[in-house]
């Protein structure tokens, strides 16, 4: 249930709930930000609340407002896979 | 609750009583939080990490915010050439990078609701452009660019992000001006007298109301500039 590839496969799930219909596969390297992101602003904000939820769920806080989320170049949202990424690390940061 | 940065003294003060007095749930936020008559937590908003920290003890206690006032600021009057590069760095870490700082990681909480109201604080010294205010001012308009800028982005979850600009308020902040300029600058107003922290107060009221929810990313002048 809560393995890493079962985790990533969620998001990217989650994710793909989120673009209306748009027929775009969502992988580790699906853009979140900049002009080649699937999702809008808004989208991504949705996205990350519930992430945030899902990670209460699993015992953990996920924090997406941190210094590493908001730089383009390095950041968690740079894709897909980052984003499942740091999820994973702070889920287990924190066991 | 409605989240109040510079709860201690001044209008944050004020806003806290009169959100109280109103039956609001008030958390007040403020460097020295001793003595305060209303629920608060030390925090020095010009610290990213202490701000973070307020908002994981919130998280953890499963606070509900629905506003977020952000009063705290500081003023040093002085001419640009003269004020010590210290004091300028304190005056923008506080009062622009404050305000930013609590917008960013306190309005996560007022998305998860699509719905809020978020009140910053700028001054009548951005407007009239006031001497001896320069790097006060400057940090202040910094506020009102963030301001309408934030408030189309949170335009579609429901939060709307307005800013305060008062003109001289009998406060604390207002030690060290004279009574000649003090009525200097209240003449410049559109409506020439010194209004009180209760006029403030209103105003905030106005803005938190579901009644103003048209209203987003606009600078209220009180008194009028």
């Amino acid at each position: 249930m809560s393995d890493p590839e079962t985790l990533q496969l969620e998001i990217f799930k989650d994710i793909q709930s989120r673009l209306s219909g748009r027929q775009i596969e969502v992988t580790e390297n699906t853009p979140l930000i900049g002009d080649l992101s699937c999702l809008d602003s808004i989208q991504l904000v949705e996205l990350c609340l519930a992430l945030e939820d899902k990670a209460s769920e699993l015992g953990f806080t996920f924090d997406w407002t941190s210094e590493a989320a908001m730089s383009k170049s390095r950041g968690m949202f740079r894709t897909a896979g980052a984003l499942a990424k740091e999820f994973l690390a702070q889920r287990e940061s924190q066991k | 609750m409605i989240l109040v940065s510079g709860a201690s003294r001044g209008l944050g003060r004020a806003i806290c009583e009169r959100l109280v007095a109103r039956n609001h749930t008030v958390m007040g936020l403020a460097r020295n939080v001793e003595g305060l008559p209303f629920p608060s937590m030390a925090c020095d908003v010009s610290s990213y990490e202490a701000v973070k920290n307020v908002a994981q003890e919130l998280k953890k206690s499963g606070a509900k915010i629905e506003g977020l006032i952000n009063a705290a600021g500081i003023a040093s009057m002085n001419l640009a050439v003269t004020t010590p590069p210290e004091v300028t760095q304190r005056i923008v870490h506080t009062n622009l990078l404050g305000t930013i700082y609590c917008c960013q990681v306190f309005a996560p909480f007022l998305l998860r609701n699509k719905e809020g109201a978020i009140i910053n604080f700028s001054t009548i010294a951005v407007s009239l452009g006031l001497k001896g205010e320069s790097v006060y001012a400057a940090s202040k308009a910094g506020v009102e660019g963030f301001t309408r800028a934030f408030a189309r982005e949170m335009a579609g979850f429901n939060v709307k992000v307005n800013c305060i600009a008062p003109g001289p308020i009998e406060t604390a902040l207002l030690q060290g001006v004279g009574e000649k300029q003090v009525a200097d600058i209240v003449s410049r107003q559109i409506i020439p007298r010194q209004f009180t922290p209760d006029a403030v107060s209103d105003l905030v009221e106005i803005l938190l109301d579901k009644r103003s929810s048209s209203l987003s990313g606009q600078v209220l002048h009180v008194g009028g500039a």
